[in-house]
């Protein structure tokens, strides 16, 4: 496989939140406002993409026994190095984000990739998968995030917490209170991963014609 | 034990004792810079809350007071001044919402009145609760008119205060820090009026 077919399963083929459905507690949790979803893609992408390859230049010193809590070390690092330097750096999306990035270490992307991947690729292949499967994760959390915010509060891109107001398309009063609350998450993430089942299943059902 | 058991177990301790080392690393350059942060920002928030003065100094005395006489959820207290002049107290105050807990900052002026409420943190509902961070909310006449020694309440419970729609558990939740804050304030100002002022030492 060359790099951007790696870099282009990730996102596409086998998106990590509408192919193989990895990492549901914190696409449900956090995609109430667009923000939100992206800050949490992004942080993922570098956990994702720095545990990808250490662990892909220690898969001939990591025996398979005891290659799962070799795995978690090492998340769990990349996990706390990001926090640190998010507080340090970002406190505002750090306090958005908060409870989440800790939550980043049981992700099961990234151990999903670690031990899919990494372990059996070299360093760069594993970086770019990283990469790949990041985007994807972030690009669905964007999507998933802007469609509540947008029909829950008629607002885009709203982070009051760092003083910008968003674009406002409609007035708040409007909106489908439902879809920020945690039914909506559901609801809207059903209706993404029917929606794109079946533009799979008709592109699949072409190339047969 | 076999070799390859050894084997296990020195890999497994070397990556644990790597990544501790790592780890450490990280933690002694970031505190500082954390704390640093912290303290940026309660500054900011205090002086939000009560925009008249320049420096706050925690009061620690109080807070043992208060427990007792049942104004929960106060966490911190502090005196401000502008110079050696005190302008009032400001108060950091917890109070279960709908979601989580909420603390807020709370300015009292001198002359006793509510010179602010900013909420620095929550876990609401986007759109419902969380609107309790809104200015609309916060500095409503009912907030900007009170007074310290009063006691507020949400219009669903025959007060003054207008409630964010569909989210009177979170609105109560400010109400009753307020309350708090307000009453604390009430007994700070009583004292000093007996003791003839402050002294600043």
């Amino acid at each position: 496989m060359t790099k951007w077919q790696i870099f282009k399963n990730g996102v596409f083929n086998e998106n990590p939140t509408f192919r193989l459905v990895l990492g549901m507690c914190p696409t449900l949790a956090v995609t109430t406002a667009m923000v939100n979803g992206l800050g949490m893609g992004i942080a993922t992408t570098l956990v994702l993409t720095g545990s990808n390859v250490i662990i892909a230049l220690l898969r001939k010193v990591i025996p398979k026994e005891i290659r799962i809590p070799a795995y978690i070390v090492v998340i769990a690092t990349f996990t706390t190095i990001i926090d640190k330097t998010m507080a340090a750096s970002m406190p505002d999306l750090h306090r958005v984000l908060g409870i989440f990035i800790p939550l980043i270490v049981v992700n099961c992307i990234v151990l999903a990739r670690a031990e899919a991947f990494a372990s059996k690729h070299n360093a760069l292949d594993a970086a770019v998968d990283g990469l790949g499967m990041g985007m994807g994760f972030t690009l669905a959390l964007t999507l998933l995030s802007s469609i509540r915010e947008l029909v829950g509060t008629g607002t885009l891109l709203k982070a009051t917490d760092f003083g910008f107001e968003g674009f406002a398309l409609f007035p708040e009063d409007l909106g489908a209170k439902l879809l920020i609350l945690p039914p909506g998450a559901f609801i809207t993430l059903g209706l993404l991963l029917a929606g794109i089942n079946w533009l799979v299943a008709r592109k699949e059902e072409k190339a047969h014609d | 034990m076999g070799k390859s058991e050894w084997r296990l177990i020195m890999v497994l301790t070397v990556i644990c004792v790597v990544s501790g080392g790592v780890l450490g690393w990280v933690n002694a350059l970031t505190a500082p810079v954390i704390k640093a942060q912290e303290e940026l920002a309660k500054q900011r928030a205090l002086q939000e809350a009560l925009p008249a003065a320049t420096t706050f100094v925690e009061e620690k005395e109080f807070l043992g007071k208060t427990e007792s006489s049942g104004r929960t959820g106060i966490v911190e207290v502090y005196r401000a001044y502008d110079d050696a002049e005190a302008k009032g107290f400001v108060f950091i105050v917890d109070q279960k919402g709908y979601g989580g807990p909420i603390r807020m900052v709370i300015g009292v002026t001198a002359t006793g009145n509510l010179s602010g409420v900013k909420v620095i943190s929550h876990s609401e509902t986007p759109g419902l609760g969380a609107k309790i961070t809104d200015a609309q909310f916060l500095t409503q006449p009912a907030f900007r008119e009170a007074k310290a020694g009063m006691a507020l309440a949400v219009t669903k419970d025959k007060g003054e205060v207008d409630a964010i729609a569909s989210a009177t558990i979170s609105s109560r939740a400010v109400v009753h820090g307020v309350n708090a804050a307000l009453s604390a304030a009430q007994s700070l100002l009583e004292v000093e009026a007996t003791n003839g002022g402050v002294d600043v030492d």
